[in-house]
């Protein structure tokens, strides 16, 4: 159950759960997912076992098609690589699949985004010297070339800067016409889905702004909470509480024991 | 060549990892990281390396902990749930460890002009983003930005060829050759291994060459690649090797907590993990044991 200063949204959810139901239902049946660690793992496994059965998950550390087992922890636990068709290497599906555009949908979590969601997981700047972060792994190779990215990560003002210090992965760059100068495919676009809100880019500007709502939350919390000033789509919707069975499936299926939803609690109280 | 090339990891890295080596380093995070072969190197203080691989994690994290690494040139620094590589982050927030940064593909592809033997490879990846060099010239070595010739004003990114000194692998089969069979997930190994100048060897079970001949497409890299084989039963420990044994999340924990706290607890996990050891076996004994380690293999028999 949710902790005590999680507020409880539509039946019965947190809103870290929500967030990862969420994140799930964008992912259609059939697409083929280029799948980080953590988050992204756990609501790619919450698609496969609902709404998109045949979707094909693709690991860096060479894992094609797993029936991902409960708990992993990390791109090389085995239980990442379950019932797998292949296990490969990283060449082939970074380089063979993802490269050669054969990926529908790239899919991270967490990082420094800023307002044209390009993402930073190399270094932030502090007052004396730098705060060093894990680098880019597979993430600037999923920005690059995937057609559609999907970011799952807690609203943090700190993640959300107007610029970031260090761009690892690419969203749009400067703005509209800035991934076709650097030379990247210019078909692409971002969903950042967080416990507060789901930003999209807009079309027109490329820059990120707020399209739904978690229930129960205002769009001045999200405006605080984040550190440009983002647009809001006059379409406005809010995110739909879960079905029942996306909530019974993600808490005694995918985390029973709580490996990822309790640390991500812990995670948001410190906030709060 | 046809040769026997199994000696004991203490005289197979005597013998290969020469002080200021560039030393390529198998495994990803807590899969099949080569523990057995980096206490090695840790046990006999072979200092002034260069550290490179696709991700680097507990063993290229305990060698910066040793103070053995001058530079580390990969895709990524981490232990995902475990967090991040603390002695790594320490020493280049404080300047006493070089890095160089690039994406894991373009990590894969530096490994890939090795192997080919050609002086670089091109990649799509990196563009737009501050893995490249700034546009008044970065450090020569790194990525540069060109034109496709065939298709001129599409740029194109040139990754330097990447050739390891030596590397270091753990898998699960090899032969006295040192012909080499890795099971489930291969990450960046075989283009590493071929890419480089001598390669060691850890595996958990010694085959003979007859069972290899008998089926030969189940040979990841042939023997002309590797120097030496050491056989090292849990010589991935305490991270995965896929169809043999899970990770071991309380001595992976073990070693995060001493390396988030630095100095005289990384020293003190050192000295009683690695140093106080003539062996890994000793390690092995005192960390896990045999119940335990027997426990890990039913963990991953049980998920496989």
């Amino acid at each position: 159950m949710p902790s005590g200063d999680t507020p409880a949204v539509g039946a019965g959810a947190s809103r870290q759960e929500l967030m990862v139901i969420e994140a799930a239902r964008r992912l259609r049946d059939g697409e083929v997912v280029f799948v980080g660690t953590g988050l992204p793992l756990l609501a790619t496994t919450l698609a496969q076992r609902t709404h998109a059965p045949h979707i094909v998950m693709v690991i860096e550390s060479g894992v094609i098609a797993p029936q991902v087992r409960p708990t992993p922890i990390s791109v090389s636990d085995p239980k990442a690589m379950y019932r797998a068709v292949r296990l490969g290497t990283l060449r082939e599906v970074l380089g063979g699949l993802l490269q050669r555009g054969l990926i529908d949908v790239g899919f991270l979590g967490g990082a420094q985004i800023d307002r044209y969601a390009n993402i930073n997981s190399t270094q932030i700047a502090r007052p004396h010297g730098i705060r060093r972060l894990p680098g880019s792994g597979g993430a600037n190779d999923m920005a690059s070339h995937c057609r559609r990215l999907l970011i799952i990560t807690h609203h943090e003002r700190r993640r959300f800067p107007e610029r970031c210090d260090y761009i690892t992965s690419p969203g749009f760059l400067d703005g509209p016409g800035g991934r076709q100068r650097a030379g990247l495919n210019p078909d692409f676009s971002v969903a950042v889905v967080t416990d507060l809100a789901v930003m999209e880019n807009d079309p027109e500007t490329c820059a990120l702004r707020v399209t739904a709502l978690m229930p129960g939350v205002r769009v001045e919390e999200v405006l605080a909470e984040t550190g440009f000033r983002p647009e809001v789509a006059p379409d406005l919707r809010a995110v739909a509480p879960p079905a029942s069975d996306d909530l019974r499936v993600l808490r005694d299926e995918l985390d029973p024991g709580r490996l990822y939803l309790k640390a991500e609690e812990a995670a948001s109280s410190r906030r709060a | 060549m046809y040769a026997d090339k199994v000696m004991s990891a203490a005289e197979a890295v005597a013998r290969f990892v020469r002080p200021g080596a560039v030393l390529g380093m198998g495994g990803q995070n807590i899969g099949r990281v080569p523990m057995a072969l980096t206490h090695e190197i840790i046990r006999q203080r072979i200092g002034g390396l260069t550290v490179v691989g696709c991700n680097l994690s507990i063993g290229m994290d305990q060698l910066v902990g040793a103070g053995l690494v001058r530079r580390c040139e990969s895709g990524s620094g981490n232990l995902e749930r475990f967090g991040t590589t603390f002695c790594w982050r320490r020493g280049i927030e404080d300047g006493t460890l070089e890095v160089e940064d690039y994406s894991h593909l373009a990590m894969v592809s530096r490994f890939l002009a090795g192997e080919m033997g050609v002086p670089f490879m091109p990649v799509r990846s990196l563009l737009g983003s501050d893995l490249l060099p700034p546009p008044d010239g970065g450090r020569p070595g790194k990525a540069v930005v060109t034109e496709n010739p065939w298709s001129p004003a599409e740029p194109v990114v040139l990754v330097p060829a990447l050739q390891p000194d030596v590397s270091i692998v753990h898998v699960q089969r090899a032969d006295p050759l040192g012909n080499i069979i890795i099971e489930g997930f291969a990450t960046h190994e075989p283009e590493m291994i071929r890419a480089s100048r001598h390669v060691i060897v850890s595996c958990e079970t010694l085959i003979t060459t007859d069972e290899v001949r008998a089926h030969p497409e189940r040979t990841t890299v042939p023997f002309l690649y590797v120097d030496a084989v050491v056989v090292q039963p849990c010589g991935a420990y305490p991270t995965s090797t896929y169809g043999f044994y899970d990770y071991d999340a309380d001595e992976v924990s073990a070693y995060q907590e001493a390396a988030r706290a630095g100095g005289p607890a990384v020293e003190a996990y050192l000295a009683a993990n690695v140093w106080a050891h003539g062996t890994f076996d000793g390690y092995l004994m005192r960390a896990a044991g045999p119940p335990h380690l027997e426990a890990l293999a039913e963990a991953m028999r049980e998920i496989t």
